[in-house]
């Protein structure tokens, strides 16, 4: 039962450390030099006005005062009203969130099952010359800026050879019924196909580098060279032993990979125009929209801190000495 | 006298190292009797490990065959082409690693690495793989239940009887032991050597027991051929070597270690280190620790030659042994060649 | 790891120059490493000697002779080595200067991080205790803040300047260095030549910094050659988001003005490409010099 207590232990952890993302959140946006309230309130507007508005958002009040408020209704999901859209915070993320996830996913897997394969199968052709050619190129790709990889992908495919276009999730005036029905068009694939590929492309160098270290060192362990004495199927011994077992902190590097993409979603989103999480935030802190950026902020570092947690978990239920001790 | 089942005549197994060639098995010849244990002792490095990693033919990278035969059943595993050789390995060649626990993959349940083995190389299906996984587990006295468990989940003892389950579960002619016992405390090594005596007498298996430990040579082995520099320098019946060894070399040996008859000898070592196989010395390779090696020794290195029945040994004095054994059975002897070593 | 570890115990004499010196351990052995070294020193040079190597002022607009704005000019064209912006500035003198902030933000982060991390993992990892636990929950906490969103954040509050990106780094990223070196401390300080220090009556400080840090000296280095990129490719994402200083000449700035002059859909590729490709450049010499390193620290790597 000490797995129960050690899962228990780091769930208090991730609140700990939500709460404390939170606390400097408020504190950076409430001590911010200038009215937090600049961009929302017309210059038109009385004084009287202005303090009406001011208590509506609950900034007359004591700033401890206001903490206590702040985390009451984080607590219920209440993140507050984005001053540009006029509606619920909470709900603006969660018309961005799929959009974010769909990105992040898809790229991820895609950068994943290249980095796995070609990863192991550098290990397995190690020494040669796919060696001294592949691993200078990822750790070009690793050294990229996302955006600029972005900037070039989009002037090639599409400004150039017309074969995506240049932004967003739709053509314009485009309608669907649902979500789903959107994701499941062609105009959203193609839509999807450069930002996926850039953030693909960045992102299979962790796994690769990853899962050609680990299958080294697992290709001299001493049950991959009984494997071979037991005269099983070369791809067996390849596949089944050694890349099983090099596969287990790899899988675990997917779960911190989803948390580190969606931070830098930023710039890619940006890049893209992708109606996303991460570009929210940026043209939320461009318009001073604070309860937004606010939000988008907290999403993006609960993302983060869940998938953390999760990668730690992942460990113990894929790795059998962990999860059978 | 029974069929020979391995027949190793002049083997010779090379590592390329930073510094050259380094031959770690070099002329060794041993003929291994059908149904019989035999040992294979010598110090760490003297090769026996990777003579007995030669015979799977699974070598590391930078090792390769620089000469002579290993003819299995008539058939010469070295140049066996690669997918013979593969079908004749755990069908009839099976091999019980030093340390289970690095041996066994730590994901699978060992159930699921016995079924690996009995449907993937015995053709089984499922059903008669569980029922073979289970009379196995019985075999060595684990509960069948156990097949569910992943490797960490057993004691050092149990890693190891598992690892001579799976030895077996092809019914194997040659099961190739590489210092199977060495990692576990001296009761659990008793019961392992006890099981595997009684497997091998059971099932008829000719068994190679690879051991740095004469004691263990001792009580489990039908035969026995001692290693040094990488060749085969004494060989026979254990009593015999054991107690009438003909090479220094055994009678060194025999000395670092306690006696199995429970009289207490004093312990001797054998002073100085075995010779840098990348420069080996001209004549004996034991020459330079050997308290009675003659001119002869350093010149010319001696035959092997028989002295009675299957007791081979190569030495140029074997015709002295009787007066050398004496000798060699005095702390003196060994105790004067510290300073000339050193 | 320990044989290269052990070999300084930091004893010597020679004077601090010549212990940071030693404790540098540049990675020369590695040639991959060296590349990587030749890149700095090529980057150096090319940020000491900008006035020089630029041939404009790279905020200038220039004109033609007949006072016509000298724009989107292709590489070569009219002597403009890399061509000019839509707005008539020099690109490769741009990408000259943008060395200058380039060198200033990754060494200024690089050393900040290496430093704080240093500082951190040496007290935790040393003390022990509650000093321990207290800097360790602070770690996850920094490990839970999303890097580039806090980047954005602060940036928006603060004056727009490059140095922005550096305090974001100096408050955020100390966490992976000081894991790593606590654990490192760790294990070092129970070492028999620390315990003989502690046993003949040294103090702690003198324990810390002559007997365990010059032995950690080299995985602060290799941090701080990863946190060269780091810096430099998050100033370049700064700058690009719109959140950079304007008045300052940076890679990130430049694909910024290309970006938002629609330098994609003219294909100018002349003035996007080679700000990216500096940035590459420079992060890669950060792998090479941190494998160079971790080759140093952890032999049994090699293969």
């Amino acid at each position: 039962m000490s797995g129960m207590r050690q899962i228990a232990g780091r769930l208090a952890q991730l609140v700990f450390v939500l709460w404390a993302v939170a606390t400097i959140l408020f504190l950076m946006f409430r001590l911010m030099p200038g009215n937090p309230l600049a961009a929302y309130i017309d210059p038109t507007f009385t004084e009287e006005q202005q303090r009406i508005l001011m208590a509506r958002f609950g900034l007359d009040r004591p700033l401890w005062e206001q903490y206590l408020i702040y985390l009451a209704n984080l607590l219920r999901g209440d993140l507050g009203d984005s001053f540009f859209y006029r509606q619920p915070v909470f709900d603006r993320i969660m018309e961005l969130l799929p959009n974010t996830l769909v990105l992040t996913f898809s790229s991820l897997i895609i950068a994943y099952g290249f980095g796995i394969v070609v990863g192991a199968w550098l290990a397995w052709a190690r020494g040669g010359l796919a060696e001294r050619i592949v691993i200078p190129v990822v750790l070009t790709t690793r050294a990229m800026p996302e955006f600029w990889l972005g900037m070039v992908l989009l002037a090639i495919f599409s400004f150039w050879l017309g074969w995506f276009p240049a932004g967003g999730t739709r053509p314009p005036g485009a309608e669907y019924d649902s979500l789903l029905a959107l994701y499941a068009s062609r105009d959203f694939l193609s839509h999807l196909a450069l930002p996926v590929l850039t953030l693909a492309i960045y992102s299979q160098g962790l796994p690769l580098l990853l899962m050609r270290s680990n299958m080294l060192e697992v290709m001299r362990e001493d049950f991959v060279t009984m494997a071979r004495i037991k005269g099983l199927p070369r791809w067996r011994v390849v596949v089944l032993h050694a890349a099983r077992n090099a596969l287990l902190p790899v899988a675990t590097s997917f779960a911190i990979a989803v948390g580190y993409q969606i931070q830098g979603n930023v710039v890619v989103e940006t890049v893209f125009s992708w109606p996303g999480l991460g570009r929210e935030l940026v043209n939320a802190v461009s318009a001073s929209d604070y309860p937004l950026a606010q939000g988008a902020f907290l999403m993006i570092a609960a993302v983060v801190v869940v998938m953390n947690l999760i990668a730690d978990l992942l460990y113990g239920i894929l790795d059998p000495r962990v999860s059978h001790a | 006298m029974t069929e020979t089942i391995l027949d190793i005549r002049d083997l010779a197994i090379a590592y390329r190292v930073a510094q050259g060639e380094m031959r770690a098995v070099d002329g060794a010849s041993l003929a291994v009797p059908a149904g019989t244990i035999t040992g294979l002792v010598g110090e760490s490095g003297c090769g026996k490990t990777t003579l007995a990693r030669a015979l799977t033919r699974v070598m590391p990278g930078n090792a390769r065959l620089a000469g002579g035969q290993a003819l299995f059943a008539g058939r010469d595993l070295m140049t066996l082409p690669e997918a013979e050789m593969n079908r004749l390995r755990w069908r009839e060649i099976a091999f019980v690693p030093q340390s289970a626990m690095n041996s066994l993959d730590p994901v699978y349940r060992v159930g699921t690495q016995l079924r690996e083995v009995l449907v993937g190389r015995g053709g089984m299906d499922r059903r008669r793989a569980r029922a073979r996984a289970e009379e196995l587990f019985g075999m060595v006295g684990i509960e069948p239940r156990r097949l569910g468990d992943y490797p960490h989940q057993f004691s050092g003892g149990m890693r190891q009887r598992v690892a001579i389950a799976l030895a077996l579960a092809l019914g194997p002619r040659l099961v190739i032991a590489d210092e199977p016992v060495t990692a576990l405390d001296v009761i659990v090594q008793r019961q392992i050597l006890d099981q595997l005596l009684e497997l091998q007498k059971g099932l008829g298996l000719s068994v190679i027991l690879v051991t740095h430990d004469i004691s263990v040579v001792a009580y489990v082995c039908d035969r026995v051929a001692v290693m040094y520099a990488g060749q085969v320098v004494e060989a026979g019946d254990v009593r015999t070597v054991l107690t009438r060894p003909a090479h220094p070399y055994t009678m060194g040996l025999c000395n670092a270690f306690p006696h199995l008859d429970g009289a207490r000898g004093v312990l001797t070592p054998i002073e100085g280190a075995p010779p840098d196989l990348l420069a080996p010395p001209p004549g004996c390779r034991f020459a330079p620790r050997c308290p009675f090696a003659v001119d002869a020794c350093r010149r010319q290195a001696p035959p092997v030659q028989a002295i009675g029945g299957t007791h081979l040994a190569a030495c140029h004095r074997i015709a002295e042994a009787e007066a050398l054994r004496a000798r060699a059975a005095r702390v003196e002897t060994w105790a004067a060649m510290a300073e000339t070593v050193a | 790891m320990p044989e290269a570890m052990d070999a300084s115990p930091g004893a010597a004499a020679g004077g601090l120059a010549g212990r940071l010196w030693r404790g540098l351990r540049l990675p020369l052995g590695d040639p991959l490493a060296v590349f990587g070294l030749m890149i700095y020193v090529l980057f150096i040079l090319t940020a000491v000697f900008a006035d020089q190597l630029a041939t404009h002022d790279p905020t200038e607009i220039l004109y033609t002779p007949d006072y016509d704005l000298a724009a989107d000019r292709r590489p070569g064209e009219d002597g403009y080595i890399l061509g000019t912006t839509s707005l008539g500035r020099d690109i490769w003198s741009q990408l000259v200067y943008g060395s200058r902030s380039a060198l200033l933000i990754g060494l200024t982060a690089a050393v900040m991080v290496a430093l704080i991390g240093t500082l951190v993992g040496l007290v935790a990892g040393y003390f022990g205790g509650w000093v321990d636990a207290v800097l360790m929950r602070l770690a996850d906490i920094a490990f839970g803040i999303p890097f580039l969103p806090f980047v954005i954040v602060l940036s928006a509050f603060l004056e727009p300047s490059i140095w922005n990106v550096v305090l974001a780094m100096a408050l955020v990223l100390w966490r992976d260095t000081g894991r790593v070196i606590r654990s490192q401390v760790l294990s070092l300080r129970t070492r028999a030549y620390v315990e003989a220090a502690r046993v003949c009556g040294s103090s702690d400080l003198k324990i810390v910094f002559r007997h365990i840090a010059p032995n950690i000296l080299p995985l602060s280095f290799l941090y701080g050659s990863i946190a060269i990129g780091w810096a430099i490719l998050t100033e370049a994402s700064i700058s690009f988001l719109g959140f950079g200083d304007p008045d300052t000449i940076s890679w990130g700035t430049m694909l910024q003005d290309a970006y938002a002059s629609q330098a994609l859909s003219t294909r100018a590729f002349h003035w996007f490409v080679p700000p990216g490709l500096c940035i590459i450049l420079v992060v890669v010499a950060g792998f090479l010099v941190s494998r160079g390193y971790e080759e140093i620290l952890f032999p049994k790597l090699k293969e």
